[in-house]
């Protein structure tokens, strides 16, 4: 028991050695401004990459993930899909391929984006009444679309699943019934539908659905954050008056400082209008993943202030040294 | 180029011999100008620093710039002159071919334009016109080509009437820059004069070629921030050499520009670091708004700031013949071709704040910027210069002297001509303006 | 304490002696070509009226466009913050002073203590200035001094174009051969230049009192034309041509008593 909580810490302790490590590296090496913190993030996303791999190995009941997921997207923003979501990792690392065949990206037209932004709360509706859905009917013996789609979500390829990170935590499914108050919280059927499946369906869906994403994000760059439900708890929460103060971590605009010039719309990963758009004071969206390009690349000292709270803890600066490689 | 006699369409024809006659008392006349204003900067700080001999000979237009561009045709380069600060000098660059900007600054040449349009247009294009006609200046006459931006009403029609004398191209830009089809199409634009000048050179624009010319340009920008920044203190550069320095860049070789401009801020920090202040950190922080001021003759209001009775010291300029030539820099993504250039497209467009435009909420980028910079350079009043003819800043007066009420500046309308007959006149407002600052101060 | 103001305008020269915040003796000469000689001659003038000689005086300070050529002086100070001086020290609640000149016309608003806060200048045209009226008067073979009083006999008014003297004098032509009356003519001339006036005070901003100097606040003919077109009442001083160079002389006592701290 001991050895196995010494495993762990030593685990852990090599993981935060290596992202340390790594951000070193990072801040020696390169000198040039406008691309510091997006080289960071990506060793971060490295980093948690691998940790998170590693706790999907143990059979923590995702319910508690999804909890600690939403309620941290509350205060700290969409912190998690800008640094540490495995996802985004894959999405980001295409960029240096694509960047290698001298191809551009394309940007979705405006108005789709607020569409498609829109479209993810149809999906996470889907993800939770799912299983009601399917309590209702009886899952049958042979192959059929509720069965495919919770296969995907769920079950033994659990650990390739964080591929698909981010919808594992939408479907709770775990070893033993959720009972409270009488109230049977938890959908052991999935476990039924498990083991109905056929392996090789749901596998080559899983592998068509990850290829196609970054295929995606080939061209698009962080197309699947676009419709991810992840950020929806905050767009929910931040509806009600009660919650203004919500995200803690946010991106701040000074109206002045700013010259409209427009980098930060073009350089947005999300292709988030918002910062451009809004007029000074607190940048309020839930599209925003927080990857921090557009504070990174803006040439006005303070216009873009990322505070967590009332503390500034990044901040826009003249990044006027011209890049020695890339 | 064309070879054969191009009809004109709007300009007389002119005895050769009164041309040169012209050219000559007019050459005379600035040289003598540009010597004097120089001397006169040199009086007013006798500690000048030693970077700011090398930006006196630039200065000479008549002199080692335009000599050092001819031998640059003679190996085979173009030069691509330009009139407004939208025109693409990246794209020029990367194309190997030289940029300049060609807005006269001859009050004389603007009494020959006046045979061309009414008096009552824009001086700085009548003078533009006149220096065309009896080819006065060399930068001009060095062009091969030339750029302009269908700004204003005066601009727009400027480049028909040099049709008569250049191959001139016009880019059309949107009046309202607020817009994603504005974007769109100042962005063709954009790839319309790359095709334009890759086809008049004779050289393609490529990737690495761009990369260049933008990593060059950044440097310049640099450069120039750090020279800006190093006025917001106590007065360690008058105004004039500064907007000197501004200014040069229109002409002058790029790199050479920013290596003295660095060496520059050098010596200034130095004279921070000894407190060596060019006047009085008590007096008059004015900063000056409005029509751009080209070199030589047009250097009559700041040399009245500067020498008034009281004196005040020019800390910063919304001008697009000085601070606003290489304010913003082109933020490129990443760098392929398609983004580099959508990059130059916006820095171009994006951050202007030129009058020319309009939107729903008013120019307010423009406001934010003079607001910001009042601030952080401690200005303590605005000179609002206006030549007469000048609808767009004319109009926008109001809405920035409200603006700056709120804050507490006062600003003055100063407007003036192209003309050295009012100096007595504009030294009593100027003057006036000042003591009113002082007294504010004093307070 | 002796100090001596000096406004050196255009037309004439005008200097003011000030002994211990109160006007003791006043001088004046035409400027011509040499405006420092005539201002000589204005401060001279001045002294031997009050029994002075030129050593007595503490501190000179110059106004006016041509200041700088101002013999004695220890200084100037614009016309806009002489005449925000001496609108305060004839009127302590004056707040909005216009002076009109033989060549220029201003306005300036200041606080309670003087102190400019805004200030507005004619267009470089004489329409609005003392000239137009002397070159109206020509065309209607008037004698200058005569058109104000015989404005005020007129009942209405007719218009003439007050944006060019070259322009106001061909209406006023043509004004004459329609057969106007020259009370209704006269009138209209002040009419015209208070219109003038006002929109450049407007421009500024008119705050309360509004007091009137300069030469052609002399001219009843102007004045009544000006408190129409302004709507609000003027305070004149007497010597209203004078005022220029009280407040330059205020300013000499001021500087002076700064000195000798």
């Amino acid at each position: 028991m001991i050895w196995e909580i010494i495993g762990d810490i030593l685990r852990i302790a090599v993981l935060a050695g290596l992202g340390a490590a790594g951000i070193l590296t990072i801040l020696i090496w390169k000198k040039n401004l406008a691309t510091r913190i997006t080289y960071t993030r990506l060793v971060i996303q490295a980093v948690a990459f691998a940790a998170i791999f590693y706790v999907f190995t143990y059979s923590i009941p995702l319910l508690y993930v999804l909890i600690v997921l939403f309620t941290m997207t509350i205060v700290l923003g969409r912190l998690y899909c800008g640094w540490l979501c495995p996802f985004g990792l894959l999405m980001d690392l295409v960029i240096p391929l694509r960047k290698a065949f001298s191809i551009g990206y394309r940007n979705v037209p405006e108005k789709l984006n607020k569409s498609l932004h829109q479209s993810r709360y149809v999906i996470l509706l889907f993800f939770l009444f799912l299983p009601i859905l399917l309590w209702r009917i009886q899952p049958p013996p042979n192959f059929n679309f509720a069965v495919v789609m919770a296969q995907l979500l769920a079950g033994p390829f659990r650990i390739y699943s964080v591929l698909l990170d981010p919808m594992i935590p939408l479907v709770v499914p775990w070893k033993g019934p959720l009972v409270v108050n009488q109230i049977n919280l938890s959908y052991p059927y999935v476990q039924d539908i498990i083991n109905y499946a056929g392996k090789n369906i749901s596998e080559i869906i899983a592998i068509a659905f990850v290829g196609l994403t970054l295929v995606g994000s080939f061209y698009i760059r962080r197309v699947w954050c676009r419709f991810c439900p992840t950020g929806a708890s905050l767009a929910v929460v931040n509806r009600f008056n009660g919650f203004k103060w919500a995200p803690l971590l946010h991106i701040e605009k000074d109206e002045e400082k700013c010259t409209k010039c427009g980098v930060c719309k073009r350089v947005c990963q999300s292709q988030v209008p918002d910062v451009y758009e809004q007029k000074g004071g607190k940048i309020t969206t839930s599209m925003c993943t927080l990857c921090l390009r557009c504070a990174e690349m803006c040439p006005y000292a303070d216009a873009l202030k990322v505070k967590l709270g009332n503390k500034t803890v990044f901040k826009s600066r003249n990044w006027l040294e011209p890049s020695t490689s890339e | 180029m064309k070879s054969e006699k191009i009809e004109k369409k709007y300009t007389p024809e002119i005895p050769t011999k009164e041309i040169e006659e012209l050219r000559n008392s007019i050459k005379t006349a600035s040289q003598k100008i540009m010597a004097e204003n120089i001397e006169r900067m040199k009086k007013t700080d006798p500690n000048r620093p030693e970077a700011m001999k090398y930006f006196d000979e630039i200065a000479n237009l008549f002199g080692k710039r335009p000599a050092e561009i001819l031998a640059e045709k003679e190996k085979g380069k173009k030069v691509i002159g330009y009139m407004c600060l939208f025109a693409p000098t990246e794209l020029i660059l990367a194309a190997d071919a030289i940029p300049v900007r060609v807005n006269s600054g001859w009050y004389d040449a603007s009494k020959v334009g006046d045979r061309v349009v009414p008096v009552e247009v824009c001086p700085v294009i009548r003078s533009t016109i006149g220096a065309e006609m009896i080819g006065l200046s060399p930068f001009l006459e060095l062009s091969d080509a030339l750029i302009s931006v269908l700004t204003c009403d005066g601009m727009t029609k400027l480049s028909e009437i040099l049709s008569d004398y250049k191959t001139i191209w016009g880019m059309n830009i949107p009046r309202v820059k607020d817009s994603a089809h504005s974007l769109r199409f100042w962005n063709d634009e954009i790839k319309l004069m790359k095709a334009q000048i890759e086809e008049f050179t004779g050289n393609k624009i490529t990737r690495k070629s761009l990369k260049e010319a933008i990593e060059q340009t950044q440097k310049a920008t640099k450069a120039f921030r750090r020279l800006q920044d190093l006025r917001k203190g106590p007065p360690v550069i008058m105004g004039r050499d500064a907007m000197l320095v501004n200014q040069a860049y229109l002409w002058d070789d790029k790199v050479r520009w920013t290596e003295k401009t660095e060496a520059l801020c050098d010596e200034l920090e130095k004279r921070v670091q000894r407190k060596d202040w060019v006047c009085s950190p008590e007096t008059p922080r004015v900063l000056i708004t409005g029509t751009p001021m080209f070199w030589p003759d047009n250097w009559k209001v700041p040399t009245l700031v500067e020498e008034a009775n009281p004196k005040g010291i020019i800390v910063a300029d919304e001008l697009c013949s000085g601070e606003r030539i290489l304010n913003d820099p082109v933020g490129v993504d990443e760098w392929t071709m398609d983004d580099m250039l959508n990059a130059i497209g916006e820095r171009y467009l994006m951050s202007s704040t030129c009058p020319c435009f309009t939107s729903s909420d008013g120019n307010e980028d423009r406001i934010n910027w003079l607001i910001n910079k009042v601030k952080e350079w401690n200005v303590q009043g605005v000179i609002y210069f206006v030549v007469r003819g000048c609808m767009l800043y004319g109009m926008e007066y109001n809405r920035i002297k409200k603006a700056l009420d709120k804050i507490n500046i006062p600003a003055y309308y100063l407007d003036t001509e192209y003309t050295r007959e009012d100096v007595g006149q504009m030294k009593t407002r100027v003057e006036a303006f000042l003591e009113m600052l002082t007294a504010r101060t004093e307070i | 304490m002796i100090t001596v103001g000096m406004d050196l305008g255009t037309q004439r020269v005008k200097a003011v002696v000030l002994k211990d915040d109160a006007v003791i003796s006043r001088g004046q000469a035409f400027s011509g070509f040499d405006p420092a000689k005539a201002a000589e001659e204005a401060v001279k003038e001045a002294l031997k009226d009050a029994d002075l000689k030129i050593s007595d005086v503490v501190y000179f300070v110059a106004t006016g466009s041509a200041m700088d050529m101002a013999p004695y002086s220890n200084g100037t100070v614009s016309t806009m913050g002489a005449d925000a001086k001496a609108g305060i020290y004839l009127f302590p609640k004056a707040r909005t002073i216009i002076d009109v000149g033989a060549e220029e016309a201003r306005a300036v608003k200041c606080d309670e203590k003087a102190v400019m806060v805004d200030f507005i200048v004619n267009e470089r045209c004489a329409a609005g200035a003392g000239t137009f009226i002397e070159a109206m008067a020509r065309a209607l073979e008037v004698k200058l001094e005569e058109m104000g009083p015989l404005s005020l006999k007129a009942e209405h008014a007719s218009s003439i174009n007050a944006s060019c003297v070259i322009f106001g004098e061909s209406d006023v032509v043509s004004l004459i051969h329609r057969q106007e009356s020259k009370p209704e003519i006269a009138r209209a001339v002040f009419d015209a230049m208070a219109d003038r006036i006002s929109s450049m005070v407007n421009r500024l901003g008119i705050n309360p009192d509004v007091v009137l100097i300069g030469g052609v606040a002399k001219d009843v003919g102007f004045v009544a034309s000006l408190k129409r077109k302004l709507g609000v009442d003027v305070l004149i001083p007497d010597f209203p041509d004078y005022a220029g160079a009280l407040g330059a002389a205020l300013t000499a006592a001021t500087r002076a008593k700064e000195g000798k701290k």
